[in-house]
C-alpha cells in the first residue's frame, strides 16, 4: 500500500532520508528508529506533507502530496500536539470528519462512533485546552479513524497514554491490521510495538537499517550470538549434556539459585532441533525457556548500537 | 471503506465547518481585545475632539474625515489586513494545526479560501463598527447621513480584500510574513505618496484614496508629509483605481492559491 523508491529528502544542508526504498503491506508495521533517524520525514512523506527531494513515494498507487484521492483513504495522526484548544473533542473531530467527505446524519454517527471506540464519549464536549495529554492522544486518534480509512498512519500514538489507555489503544490497532488495512507505527515503545507486529522498518541516521519480519532479522545479526535461557531442575547435568553440541558457544549457569543456565550459540536453528532429544535422553526437567535476546529490543539495540 | 466526496467548486459542507472554525479562530480573546482598542482608537480620539471643542467651531466633516480617512483607512485597515491575513497561514503553522487541514481531502485552495474568508469578514465587521461609530460621534445620529459613511462602507470591504489578498499571498511565500507586511503597511504605503512621480501607483491605499476620498483632509493644517504629497500633482482617475483594485485582488488571491497548493507547510520543529 505505500512504496517508496530510492526517496531522499533534504532539509537544506542536512540529510533527513537518504535513499530508502521499502514497501509497507497490508496488516501492521512498525516504524522504528532513534530519534533523528527519519521515522517523521517518513511519515510526512507518506502523508504528503513533504515531497521527496529525489526518488519517489507512492501512496495506494499515487503520489501522496496535496492528493485529495490518496486522503480519502488515509488515516493521520500525527505526533504533534498543536489543536484548536477553544474547540471541544467532539467538535474538532467533527470537523475533520466533515472535512473527511461525511455528512449529515453518518456524519454525527461516525463521530460518535469514533469517540466511543477511543473512550472519549463522556469527555467529548469539554474543551480541548482542558484535556490531559492521554485525552488528546485519544482525540488525535479518533480524528484518524473516524472516516474508516484503508490506510492508518500513527505517529507515536501511545505517547501520553497510561498503560491501560495504551492496551486498548493497541487492541484497537490490532484490530484494524486484522481487517486487512494497513496501519503504519511510529514508536518509540518497543514492548507495546512488539505485542502489535513483528513486521518492522527501522530507520537510523536516515537510512533504512532493516526490514521485515523482526525474528526473521535477529537470525540474520550474525555477530550476535543467540542467547537462550533454560530453567531445569538439573542445571549442571544439562550443560554438561549442552557442552557436547557443536553449535554451543559459551555456557553459564545461574548462581542465584534460581536453577537456570544460560548458553549462545551462532546456530538456533541446530541447537532447537537437537535440544529435545538431548533432553529426553538425559532425562532433564526442563521448566522454563527463553530466549531473551530474540526480541525487538536486541534487534533494535544490536542494530543501530553495534 | 473509501466515502463518496463530491469536488468541484460548489460550496461543500467541509467549507462550512472550516470557515467556522477559522472564524471562531480568529475571534480569539486576546486577538479581539487587541481588535477592539485598535477600532475604537479613532472614536476615542473624535469623542475627545467633540469634548474639547466648542459647539460652533466643531466642525464634523473635519473630525470624520480625519478619523475614519486617516486612521481607520490608513492604520486600523492596514494592520488588521496584515495581522488577520498572514496568521491565515502562519498561525495554523505556528500551532501545529495544519496538518490535519493538509491531510484531508478538500483542496489546499478551497482551506485557504475558507480560511481566508473568516479573515475578510473579521476585520470587515472590526472597520465598519469603526467607522459607523466614529460617524456618530461626528455627526450624531441625526445628521449622520451628511457623512461619507456609505461610501466608506462600500470601500472598506474591498481595501479589505486588496490588503487581505497581498498579505496572503506574503503569507504563503515567504517566511515572517507578518514583519515584511508590516514594513509593506507603514512603510512602503505611506512614504510612496510623497515620491514624485508614479511611484503612488504602485500603493494600494493610493486607490483606497481616490475610491473614498476624504477631501477636508487636504484643507486641515498641513504637515511635512502632508505639503510633500500635495506637490506630487500625480492623481488617479476612479476608473483606474476601479480597475486596479479590482484586477489586484483576484492576481493576489489566485498566486497565493497557487503557492499554497504547492508549497509545503509542515510544521518546522517536527522536520528532522
Amino acid at each position: 500500500m505505500i512504496e517508496l523508491t530510492n526517496a531522499s529528502r533534504w532539509y537544506g544542508q542536512v540529510i533527513g532520508l537518504n535513499d530508502v526504498t521499502c514497501t509497507v503491506p497490508a496488516g501492521i508495521t512498525a516504524l522504528l528508529g532513534p530519534n533523528g533517524a527519519g521515522k517523521s520525514t517518513l511519515i510526512k512523506l507518506v502523508t504528503g506533507q513533504l515531497k521527496p527531494t529525489t526518488g519517489q513515494v507512492k501512496v495506494l498507487g499515487q503520489t501522496p502530496f496535496a492528493n485529495g484521492r490518496v486522503y480519502r483513504r488515509m488515516g493521520y495522526c500525527p505526533e504533534t500536539d498543536g489543536f484548536y484548544e477553544d474547540m471541544t473533542g467532539r467538535e474538532f473531530v467533527t470537523m475533520l470528519a466533515a472535512m473527511a467527505g461525511l455528512r449529515g446524519e453518518e456524519l454525527a454517527k461516525r463521530v460518535a462512533e469514533a469517540l466511543h471506540i477511543v473512550g472519549m464519549e463522556q469527555s467529548a464536549d469539554r474543551k480541548l485546552g482542558g484535556y490531559s495529554k492521554g485525552m488528546r492522544q485519544r482525540i488525535k486518534v479518533a480524528q484518524a479513524i473516524v472516516h474508516s480509512p484503508d490506510l492508518l498512519i500513527l505517529d507515536e500514538p501511545l505517547n501520553g497514554l497510561d498503560p491501560v489507555g495504551r492496551h486498548e489503544m493497541s487492541e484497537l490497532f490490532r484490530q484494524f491490521g486484522r481487517q486487512g488495512k494497513c496501519v503504519l507505527i511510529s514508536s518509540h515503545i518497543l514492548y507495546e510495538v512488539e505485542q502489535m507486529t513483528s513486521n518492522i522498518l527501522l530507520l537510523y541516521r536516515g537510512r533504512l537499517l532493516a526490514q521485515g519480519d523482526v525474528y526473521q532479522i535477529r537470525a540474520l545479526i550474525d555477530r550476535h550470538p543467540h542467547r537462550v535461557a533454560i530453567r531445569t531442575d538439573n542445571p549442571r547435568g544439562l550443560a554438561m549434556a549442552l557442552l557436547a553440541l557443536p553449535c554451543v558457544l559459551s555456557l553459564r549457569i545461574s548462581e542465584n539459585g534460581t536453577k537456570q543456565l544460560e548458553l549462545e550459540t551462532r546456530d538456533p536453528e541446530a541447537f532447537y532441533s537437537q535440544l529435545p532429544d538431548l533432553v529426553l535422553a538425559g532425562g532433564f526437567h526442563v521448566t522454563g525457556f527463553e530466549s531473551p535476546d530474540n526480541n525487538l529490543e536486541s534487534v533494535f539495540r544490536y542494530l543501530t548500537q553495534g | 471503506m473509501a466515502l463518496r466526496h463530491a469536488n468541484g467548486s460548489k460550496p461543500q459542507m467541509s467549507d462550512l465547518y472550516l470557515f467556522r472554525a477559522s472564524l471562531r479562530d480568529m475571534l480569539r480573546p486576546r486577538r479581539v481585545a487587541a481588535a477592539v482598542l485598535l477600532a475604537t482608537l479613532p472614536v476615542a480620539l473624535a469623542i475627545a475632539w467633540r469634548s474639547t471643542t466648542p459647539g460652533a467651531a466643531f466642525n464634523p466633516g473635519l473630525v470624520y474625515n480625519i478619523m475614519a480617512g486617516g486612521i481607520v483607512f490608513g492604520f486600523t485597515l492596514v494592520i488588521l489586513a496584515v495581522l488577520f491575513a498572514t496568521g491565515v497561514v502562519s498561525q495554523e503553522v505556528e500551532q501545529k494545526t495544519i496538518v490535519y487541514l493538509l491531510t484531508r481531502p478538500v483542496s489546499r485552495a478551497r482551506v485557504l479560501l475558507a480560511r481566508f474568508a473568516a479573515a475578510a469578514v473579521t476585520v470587515t465587521a472590526i472597520v465598519w463598527v469603526s467607522c459607523v461609530l466614529v460617524a456618530l460621534v461626528a455627526y450624531g445620529p441625526a445628521d449622520i447621513a451628511q457623512s461619507r459613511l456609505a461610501r466608506d462602507l462600500l470601500v472598506l470591504p474591498i481595501g479589505v480584500l486588496a490588503y487581505g489578498s497581498v498579505f496572503l499571498l506574503a503569507a504563503t511565500i515567504i517566511p515572517k510574513p507578518l514583519i515584511y507586511g508590516l514594513l509593506f503597511a507603514f512603510g512602503w504605503e505611506s512614504w510612496v505618496a510623497m515620491i514624485p512621480g508614479s511611484f503612488q501607483r504602485m500603493s494600494i491605499m493610493a486607490y483606497l484614496r481616490v475610491l473614498a476620498p476624504h477631501p477636508q483632509m487636504a484643507t486641515s493644517e498641513r504637515g511635512p508629509a502632508e505639503m510633500l504629497q500635495a506637490l506630487n500633482p500625480e492623481t488617479i482617475a476612479v476608473h483606474t483605481a476601479w480597475l486596479v483594485i479590482a484586477a489586484l485582488i483576484p492576481v493576489a488571491l489566485g498566486l497565493a492559491l497557487l503557492a499554497f497548493s504547492v508549497r509545503e507547510y509542515a510544521p518546522k520543529d517536527d522536520a528532522e
